[in-house]
């Protein structure tokens, strides 16, 4: 027979599998018809990988194309023409670009704005410090409007700095730093100064070591909001294909595409997706750390 | 720069870009709400409450209303429903717990517009997975457990399943007008309860062993009651929190409706961070678009004031 508990485990895994199939599902078609040629994705057939027969590109014989130089395996078609057919590798770049300079631009605004807060004493202090507490309650995206108004004035919509410049103040970040930075003995900054040290490296060089793990999960919270953002850039960016990011290119693929076009399409999404999922699978304990950093309080 | 100006230097950017990048597009928002401005028309009139006016009776912003209502509605209890569920499943496991974690987990780090798309595709009304899956299951095992004819005083037949199955006439879904805001309240349900399900677990870290030892020795000998009795007190303060933060979310739906609906079929899904854009950007009217924005934030600014409080009022026992 089998034990009680045992049964009670097993109808636990069953309606957790039953989730984690609803969950993966969109990934599994993604993956798959990333993989098979039209014909297959049309009549849903092949399985996963789909059956990989060469396959002709009408599109490329139209336009001039030899057969061989048109045959392709479906694979090989999909994730190709994803890099061909608009400028994926652009769209990349422009995406880590935008991350990485809104990331280093917040941590050199706020790691000072906290420091100051938490360990220097002037005139003002908590005014600023509840200053901050309330742009808190304000989402960035809720503001959006009023922000592509004043970049438009000053025409610097379309650029990499529209892009930025709405996110370099994280009031979160300085409330988090702010935060960690209480906890730092007072000692090891007075030892810092009698050392001889400015107050300008004692943040860089004394404050920033200590505050390694804190900034991490940060960064993984900054990085994988801006990466995926699709709101901010849709309304910056309106045409010019050069400072496209990666949503933004998927979404203008799925625009033009027709139905011989979801291969493509699929490979487009699972290049886009693949980054940030691969670094979480090697390091989820501190992804999910940062992600769910606003909940720590 | 000598230390007794230090701060000045430390805090002042933070101050300026605050206030210039937070604070300010809350005034201009709220000065042009009262205008018909528009870009490149700099002759602004004022038109008094008329932009409120109209969100308040014009059937556009009545239906925006009530799709963000429905979605936030919708999406808000059945995350955080799911993710506690979630999470007292997988906190009760012997093994296998951080693989269904990490399953889980899996949307939340996916780019939500790619993922839409995806979804789309799946949902595609004649070559679609699911409308494949489920005219496959017709006649099959697959809809006798679901046309829920085998319970007493249900007739297999009329239930929507069977009906489907009759007619071979799955819904259209996106492109439905009955269920189209459903499926877009589905795909944020799908994207956002893992993120709920990894705060209640780390919720549940925080209750001690001994209190539920302690319960059990009381009386309270069923799950239900320790949960009832223990967990669920426990957990307010996490509720509390994830509440709030999946309202807020919720309200700021925008990547899946502007890709896979455009607002439609017949303003079903014209939530109201979509009508920002549509009206604003889309068709230059600046006013009714701040007017929104304001409305928006009222919105937001009261969760959020709601939540303060109920942490002020010390929902946790800890």
């Amino acid at each position: 027979m089998i034990p009680a508990h045992y049964i009670g485990e097993g109808w636990k895994h069953a309606v957790l599998i039953l989730g984690a199939i609803i969950v993966i599902l969109p990934f599994y078609v993604m993956l798959s018809y990333s993989f098979k040629s039209p014909g297959e994705i049309d009549r849903n057939e092949g399985g996963f990988f789909g059956a990989q027969e060469m396959m002709v590109d009408e599109r490329c014989i139209v336009v001039g194309g030899s057969r061989e130089d048109c045959t392709f395996r479906p694979v090989v078609f999909n994730y190709g023409k994803a890099f061909s057919e608009a400028p994926l590798l652009r769209y990349l770049l422009n995406g880590l670009i935008v991350t990485l300079s809104i990331f280093l631009i917040q941590v050199a605004i706020a790691l000072p704005c906290a420091y100051a807060l938490a360990k220097l004493r002037f005139k003002g202090r908590d005014f600023v410090f509840g200053m901050v507490l309330f742009c808190l309650l304000i989402p960035v995206h809720a503001i959006a409007l009023p922000l592509y108004i004043m970049l438009a004035k000053v025409g610097l919509t379309n650029s990499y700095a529209a892009l930025i410049i709405p996110w370099t103040i994280s009031v979160f970040g300085i409330f988090l730093m702010r935060q960690f930075f209480m906890t730092v003995p007072d000692d090891l900054i007075d030892a810092a100064r009698m050392d001889g040290m400015s107050e300008l490296s004692i943040v860089w060089k004394v404050m920033l070591p200590t505050a390694v793990p804190a900034l991490l999960a940060f960064a993984i919270f900054s990085v994988v909001a801006h990466w995926n953002d699709y709101f901010w850039p849709r309304i910056v960016v309106t045409g010019n294909r050069d400072l496209f990011t990666p949503p933004l290119g998927l979404r203008e693929f799925k625009g033009d595409a027709d139905g011989s076009f979801y291969g493509p399409m699929m490979a487009t999404a699972t290049i886009i997706v693949t980054p940030l999922i691969v670094a979480f699978m090697l390091a989820q304990r501190r992804f999910i750390e940062g992600i769910t950093l606003s909940g720590m309080k | 720069m000598s230390n007794r100006t230090a701060p000045l230097w430390f805090v002042g950017p933070a101050v300026l870009l605050m206030l210039v990048i937070l604070i300010a597009p809350i005034i201009i928002a709220g000065g042009l709400s009262f205008t018909d401005y528009s870009l490149g028309n700099d002759g602004a009139r004022w038109v008094g409450t008329k932009n409120y006016e109209k969100i308040a009776s014009h059937s556009t912003y009545t239906k925006m209303l009530r799709s963000t209502a429905i979605y936030v509605l919708t999406v808000v209890p059945i995350s955080v429903a799911l993710g506690l569920g979630a999470a007292l499943l997988i906190n009760s496991l012997k093994f296998g717990r951080d693989l269904y974690k990490t399953i889980f987990f899996l949307p939340v780090m996916a780019a939500l517009l790619a993922m839409a798309i995806v979804w789309e595709f799946a949902l595609h009304p004649t070559i679609g997975m699911v409308n494949d899956t489920l005219a496959a299951g017709c006649g099959t095992l697959i809809q006798s457990v679901f046309d829920w004819g085998w319970l007493p005083f249900v007739n297999g037949a009329e239930t929507w399943y069977g009906h489907a199955c009759a007619n071979n006439e799955f819904p259209l879904w996106l492109r439905d007008r009955d269920y189209a805001i459903w499926t877009i309240c589905f795909i944020g349900i799908w994207q956002g309860f893992g993120f709920n399900m990894v705060l209640y677990l780390a919720g549940l870290t925080g209750i001690p062993r001994e209190l539920m030892h302690a319960a059990e020795m009381d009386g309270a000998r069923s799950a239900w009651e320790r949960f009832r009795l223990v967990t669920w007190p426990m957990l307010g303060p996490t509720t509390v929190f994830v509440v709030t933060i999946s309202s807020i979310r919720s309200f700021q739906v925008f990547d899946t409706v502007e890709a896979l609906t455009s607002g439609g079929p017949s303003k079903t899904t014209y939530v109201m961070m979509y009508a920002i854009y549509e009206k604003a950007i889309k068709q230059n009217l600046m006013g009714m678009g701040a007017a929104i924005t304001i409305v928006f934030l009222v919105f937001v600014l009261f969760i959020t004031l709601v939540q303060r409080y109920l942490v002020e009022r010390k929902v946790h026992y800890a």
